[in-house]
């Protein structure tokens, strides 16, 4: 829900209440007010009655006088509420009546002055009216101020969003505007806090990786070379001491193939390859089976290819990587005798072959350092799939249960 | 055969510098860009063997600096970083051939053969062992002048074991010699070992001795029948 969807509705919830006590309020505040204008106008009309009797000893022709009756003693003034039968609506009707006495010669005279009175169902209706129609106003401005204000104030936040988005790895931290807003001035010291972080953090593990890489490299070079020379001096004198070296030499051997895997993994997550282009995996994969092509007979696989156009954006060397990790991981879990179907379509590669059986999930398979049946390390796929999530392809590997593996890559 | 070697670390370069020796190259050893630059325009070399990350420079510009002083030599680069960009502008830089780190010293004596066939003969090249006889221009062998019928896989192993006879090839470096990066090690050595049974039976069928032994656990040696 959009923030200024929520804001309208707390508004609205709040509005409700008000409206009530309002209307309470306003209620008893056009009652008090309708008596005391009603009580005004009966006391002047008492004061008018009483001055044209001074001037001239009579009443006038036209008077709101209800009532007239002779008493023996006066009374004090004084204001009394009544209910009259409405003939015409026959309804009671509240009126205001006014009691006082007017001495005329030696006799008193009680006299009632009356005036209609506004009903209480009168006083709702109004109430609710006006209630009604100021609610309906402010809703309408709090709309329309909300609304135009939303846009201006928080430009500045939507801004940023784009920014950020926008923004990619070892590009300059953009600058971001609050438009002089707080709180938007926090987030965006704290987002550029903590870009600036990020970009910390993925130079210094670059450099790392690098550095790693070059250090790493030049050592093994040396534990290599050495351990090849010793072969070389000892080779048919000590075959013990040989076995040693032999241990040694392929565990170097085993580091570099790790180190070298690994290194690129981490390339590709740090995206380090941008050269993008149009490439068709058609191609690819024509140049890559060839490499296979003399494993691939020295095990009698059959291979049957399908192969449309398929024409994708991606960088040369990782289409490489891509076709080639899945080929090998065909041919090598492969069986005497197998085979390996290839399909390509436009937007859809299939890659069905023979294999042997795997224990566990097969998406386990695209994990690093997965352990194989027999013990080797596997990193061939989670390459492939580090390809395929930086691509967003979508791809799916499973085994049947008469171990025909399949692995299916849908470009996106 | 004249090799110059531009390599910073001192413990690898001895190691390389002691087996090109044995190969009967006569091979200098440098240890920084400034050197290496003194040397290319004092003498002439048959290879030069650059590392790209020296400590005062780029072995890249040493490559530059030789074509600048129309040096000769062949030129092979070998680098710790493994990327291809390096690779890519090294050759076209006019490098010959390019080695990652860490390599086998039987991969770098192959290497610098093979440059030395083409710069002496031209390209077109008769190796010679024993009486083995590999036309690398027409890519032919015969022994004993009986045309051996051999795969490219197997004609590479050859060759390979031709440019580094009397030394133990490993499994590993014969792997890596023929499938490069396309082949997990272990994967691989089931095929080496048909291959290298296939050529040994190639090779005694058309006449010749078996010039390829087993060094049991490790790998294989060729070295003359005794």
């Amino acid at each position: 829900m959009k923030l200024i969807q929520r804001t309208y509705l707390h508004t609205l919830k709040w509005l409700i209440p008000v409206m009530l006590i309002g209307s309470v309020f306003c209620f008893y505040m056009i009652e008090y007010i309708a008596h005391e204008e009603t009580d005004e106008f009966l006391t002047y009309e008492k004061v008018r009655l009483m001055e044209y009797y001074d001037a001239n000893q009579s009443l006038p022709d036209f008077h709101k006088v209800a009532d007239l009756y002779e008493t023996d003693k006066p009374i004090q003034t004084y204001f009394r509420d009544t209910l009259l039968l409405e003939p015409l609506d026959n309804e009671l009707v509240p009126h205001r009546e006014l009691h006082f006495t007017l001495q005329h010669k030696d006799k008193y005279f009680h006299i009632v002055l009356r005036h209609l009175m506004l009903g209480s169902d009168d006083i709702l209706e109004g109430t609710i009216m006006i209630v009604a129609g100021v609610m309906l106003l402010m809703a309408i401005v709090i709309a329309l101020i909300l609304r135009n204000i939303t846009g201006r104030i928080w430009r500045p936040f939507y801004n940023t969003i784009t920014q950020l988005n926008q923004h990619q790895l070892q590009q300059p931290v953009p600058t971001f505007s609050s438009g002089g807003i707080d709180e938007f001035e926090s987030l965006n010291k704290s987002l550029t806090d903590i870009l600036g972080k990020i970009e910390r953090d993925f130079t210094n593990h670059r450099e790392f990786t690098e550095n790693t890489s070059h250090e790493l490299q030049t050592h093994l070079a040396l534990i290599r070379n050495n351990t090849e020379a010793l072969i070389n001096q000892i080779e048919d004198k000590n075959p013990e001491e040989v076995a040693h070296l032999q241990k040694i030499y392929t565990a170097v051997n085993d580091l570099t193939q790790a180190q070298k895997s690994l290194n690129l993994l981490t390339k590709i997550s740090n995206h380090e390859f941008q050269q993008n282009e149009s490439i068709d995996f058609k191609e690819t994969i024509v140049q890559s089976l060839d490499k296979f092509d003399e494993m691939v007979k020295m095990r009698s696989i059959r291979v049957d290819k399908k192969l449309a156009q398929s024409t994708h954006d991606i960088d040369k060397g990782l289409a490489d990587i891509l076709i080639n990790n899945l080929l090998k991981n065909a041919v090598k879990h492969n069986i005497e005798g197998g085979f390996i179907e290839i399909e390509l379509k436009p937007n859809v590669l299939v890659i069905t072959n023979s294999g042997q059986s795997f224990q566990k999930n097969p998406d386990e398979l695209m994990n690093r350092f997965t352990k194989g049946r027999d013990g080797n390390m596997g990193i061939g796929l989670s390459i492939v799939k580090q390809i395929c999530d930086r691509y967003q392809y979508k791809i799916t590997y499973t085994i049947s249960p008469n171990k025909i593996h399949r692995t299916e890559i849908h470009f996106s | 055969m004249k090799i110059l070697l531009v390599e910073d670390n001192h413990k690898l370069s001895e190691g390389i510098v002691q087996a090109l020796m044995n190969e009967d190259f006569v091979c200098e050893a440098v240890y920084d860009f400034q050197s290496a630059e003194e040397k290319i325009a004092l003498y002439q070399y048959d290879v030069m063997i650059i590392d790209i990350n020296l400590p005062d420079g780029s072995g890249l510009n040493l490559i530059k600096k030789a074509k600048e002083f129309q040096s000769e030599a062949g030129i092979i680069v070998i680098s710790a970083r493994n990327s291809l960009d390096n690779k890519i502008e090294g050759l076209d830089l006019g490098a010959d051939d390019y080695l990652t780190k860490p390599f086998d010293l039987a991969e770098l004596i192959a290497r610098v053969k093979s440059i030395m066939r083409r710069r002496k003969f031209e390209g077109s090249n008769l190796v010679e062992f024993e009486s083995i006889s590999i036309d690398l221009r027409q890519h032919t062998v015969s022994i004993n002048n009986n045309a051996v019928n051999l795969t490219k896989s197997e004609f590479d192993i050859l060759l390979f074991f031709i440019s580094n006879t009397n030394r133990v090839l490993t499994k590993e470096s014969i792997a890596e010699h023929i499938y490069g990066d396309n082949m997990d090690m272990a994967d691989s050595f089931d095929f080496i070992y048909s291959h290298i049974k296939n050529l040994r039976k190639k090779m005694i069928n058309a006449g010749g001795a078996n010039y390829i032994k087993a060094v049991y656990g490790i790998g294989y040696k060729m070295s003359a029948a005794e």
